[in-house]
């Protein structure tokens, strides 16, 4: 979400120790998505005085029967890189659907959009990313 | 919404359809990602997954700091959210079963409540409503006398004892009268009156398997059949029956008269 590990985990600790106190005050939150809502906004005020990343047009590949064994070859640190450096809120939905812990109902409250946007930023990210891996992580064809 | 709308939500919620399967997952991206899978776009869709899953794979190797991973193994700062009754009974599956509770429950209510206030012979007694409701008066041979007389007739001519029509409808006029034999309720008078078109049934009693005995009951019982009601009395083990079409209060008039 930061693209720094650092300013992701302050975002994060401080989320906590709001929910920690607000259970101190028996107002505890009333479910997990409101620490992922906190967090993500705690994220999105720190990276305000960040560099921002511009919307371009990124090249656009079709998703390769290959990627799989392609994105094998990166590191975890290479992936979060390239999240971290999607525009808003490109980047929140990639770092949410990529966690593997909401239904896109859930992600749409999160997001506060429709259907139709998320899939159509997730599905453009997918398809940036296969450029971005057929550029850097090149893949012979198999037989 | 349109139709356009409703297929761009739908493609929408396929592009983010879950890459690990969830028990929470709704019926719209459910519906969603079946209808890819069996669309055209299926290898696509598969190559998607298979992109997705890869990418997730990647995720969860990322190092969660030890300090991070405490808070989430010694803090619940977040309360279980307890199911309101409300939730619970608004549930469609419990709807379901309470309604298909509700109807069986009314229908052995019902078949108990039928059979309460049943007597040895309420099978027959039935029959013989549903008998009623056929006869036309002409089918009957013509007997202008009075109900009360007839008993003569059935044992004179037919050898029927104890055929006799009960006090209360002694006096009232006949229209005709008729003797037959029933499979299963055996020897049957038959009287049309001329008041109501009431009709009058003397049959034998049912007897109990066990005893081979017929028990008498002096008072009035009813039966309904096919919108005709019946009050049955047996004495000496002949059943007899009043039948109206009509219910149960139509003849409690002439059942209450004559007693004392």
């Amino acid at each position: 979400m930061t693209g720094d590990a650092l300013k992701a985990q302050e975002a994060f600790q401080a989320t906590v120790r709001e929910a920690a106190m607000r259970s101190a005050q028996r107002e505890a939150p009333a479910d997990r998505l409101w620490f992922f809502r906190d967090a993500r906004w705690r994220c999105l005020e720190a990276m305000k005085r960040d560099l921002q990343a511009e919307a371009t047009e990124l090249e656009e590949h079709d998703v390769s029967p290959a990627a799989p064994a392609q994105i094998r070859q990166l590191n975890a640190e290479q992936l979060a890189i390239w999240i971290s450096s999607a525009p808003e809120p490109q980047r929140s939905a990639l770092a949410l659907y990529y966690i593997d812990e909401f239904v896109p109902k859930e992600m749409l409250s999160l997001l506060e959009m429709k259907p139709s946007v998320l899939g159509r930023l997730i599905r453009s990210a997918r398809r940036q990313f296969q450029a971005w891996l057929d550029a850097t992580t090149p893949h012979e064809e198999e037989g | 919404m349109s139709l356009f709308a409703t297929s761009r939500k739908q493609h929408g919620l396929a592009q983010c359809a879950p890459i690990t399967d969830k028990p929470s997952l709704d019926r719209a991206t459910r519906m969603a990602v079946q209808r890819v899978r069996r669309g055209e776009f299926a290898a696509r869709f598969a190559r998607q997954e298979a992109f997705d899953r890869a990418v997730a794979a990647l995720v969860q190797k990322i190092p969660v700091g030890s300090e991070i991973a405490e808070w989430f193994a010694n803090e619940s700062l977040v309360p279980v959210k307890k199911r309101t009754w409300r939730s619970v009974a608004f549930n469609p599956a419990v709807l379901a079963i309470a309604l298909a509770i509700c109807v069986i429950t009314g229908i052995f209510a019902y078949r108990v409540h039928e059979h309460m206030s049943d007597f040895p012979g309420a099978a027959r007694a039935r029959k013989l409503l549903a008998i009623a409701g056929s006869t036309r008066s002409v089918l009957l041979d013509p007997v202008k006398t009075e109900a009360g007389a007839l008993g003569d007739l059935f044992f004179m001519k037919h050898r029927l004892e104890h055929y006799d029509v009960a006090p209360e409808f002694a006096e009232f006029q006949t229209v005709g009268c008729r003797v037959f034999d029933d499979e299963e309720v055996q020897r049957v008078a038959q009287i049309y009156l001329v008041e109501k078109h009431m009709q009058l049934f003397l049959f034998p009693a049912e007897k109990d398997p066990k005893t081979g005995i017929a028990k008498d009951f002096s008072d009035w019982r009813y039966v309904e059949q096919e919108g005709w009601s019946g009050a049955v009395r047996q004495e000496n083990g002949i059943c007899f029956m009043a039948a109206i079409n009509g219910d149960e209060q139509d003849l409690r008039p002439y059942l209450v008269k004559e007693q004392p």
